[in-house]
């Protein structure tokens, strides 16, 4: 419960306070949403395996949404930017979907 | 592919499996079977809702700023388009009343009279005022069927000059395209595959309507070059004309009046 109550904490957070993303790091942001969300599957996946970690957990939500927000960023400086998000969200797409069916069958054991 | 195996294969970060079995060789007691209470989660999860909203409110703002500047320019189409259709009614209500003034100007002599009449043909021919009486319409049309390529399909404004002289070496006293009087200063003229008239756009069907005999007129004009030159378009690239008589049409006073032309010495 009290993940999901984090998470509806960050979403009334973003709509009482309205922050607006500065212009140059709009590209970036999808991008770093999609690494979140690959982050907090693999926690919720971890914490549902029994194999959780806080450290672990951390640093890899930080290091993910830094890094593919830095693909992205070296692929706009070298022209291939389009091509790189869409490397990223590929790859972590895919990571998304396995890690939320192993999620899906523990929960529903189907 | 074993980029692509190993993505599949193991999903989930290695870190979690080597701290995991970091904490079991150091002989702790392996984690409780649920963490769901762990703050780093909670706070992971937090960031993930700011993320979220903030790229949603992000995407909603931007596509409501370019559909409202969108609305802005369609407003100001319309407000623009009412201001021309005021003027144009202001105008032709001066000229209306123009002409009033002068016919009860001109009506106390008998030279009056006889100016007024003259003037009120000469009027009529050069499509200063609006003229009514029996003619012909001669309704041209793009062809069915559109091959995208080549526009040869569509009614051209050569077809529509074809067409008006014609109808005015057939006898036509008067001629209006959609609503359009031909006026000396008339242009048809096709700007960007739009042909215009009187520099308005028109659309197909267009409608040619001449005032004159409705017999001799319709005869003259298949007979002439007119009918012939739109038998051989039609026959070429399929575009559609049919040629209808009326016992009585109105055509609209043409708005080319001469600004900088002055009737030289020798004009009667």
């Amino acid at each position: 419960m009290i993940p999901l109550a984090g998470l509806l904490v960050g979403i009334l957070a973003g709509l009482y306070f309205d922050v607006s993303v500065p212009l140059e790091l709009q590209p970036y942001l999808p991008i770093a949403i999609v690494a979140a969300l690959d982050a907090v599957f693999g926690g919720i996946r971890a914490v549902i395996e029994g194999i959780f970690n806080d450290k672990v957990f951390v640093v890899s939500f930080i290091a993910n949404v830094l890094i593919a927000a830095f693909i992205v960023f070296l692929g706009d400086q070298l022209g291939v930017g389009s091509q790189l998000s869409t490397a990223v969200i590929v790859v972590l797409g895919i990571r998304i979907f396995t890690n939320v069916a192993t999620i899906r069958r523990h929960i529903f054991h189907a | 592919m074993s980029l692509l195996n190993d993505l599949f294969a193991k999903p989930l970060d290695p870190g979690y499996e080597e701290a995991a079995a970091r904490s079991r060789a150091a002989g702790e007691r392996p984690t409780s079977k649920r963490t769901w209470r762990s703050p780093a989660l909670a706070i992971g999860l937090v960031a993930l809702g700011l993320l979220l909203t903030m790229s949603v409110l992000q995407v909603r703002n931007t596509a409501s700023v370019v559909s409202s500047e969108r609305q802005g320019l369609i407003e100001q189409i319309h407000n623009e388009d009412a201001r021309v259709s005021r003027l144009q009614d202001e105008v032709s209500s001066l000229e209306s009343e123009i002409g009033r003034l002068e016919s009860d100007l001109l009506q106390n002599s008998a030279a009056g009279q006889q100016t007024r009449e003259e003037v009120e043909s000469l009027q009529a021919t050069t499509g200063a005022i609006a003229v009514t009486g029996p003619g012909v319409v001669v309704t041209v049309d793009n062809a069915e069927e559109q091959s995208a390529e080549n526009g040869t399909d569509r009614v051209l404004d050569l077809d529509l000059r074809q067409v008006v002289n014609g109808l005015w070496a057939a006898g036509a006293e008067a001629v209006a395209i959609n609503g359009q009087r031909i006026t000396p200063l008339t242009a048809i003229r096709s700007a960007q595959d739009v042909i215009q008239i009187n520099y308005r756009p028109m659309n197909a069907p267009y409608e040619v309507s001449a005032i004159g005999d409705p017999r001799s007129l319709a005869r003259d004009f298949g007979d002439g070059s007119g009918g012939v030159w739109l038998r051989e378009v039609a026959s070429k690239s399929g575009i559609r004309y049919d040629v209808d008589s009326d016992e009585s049409l109105t055509l609209p006073a043409g708005n080319t009046p001469l600004t900088i032309a002055i009737p030289g010495e020798g004009a009667p």
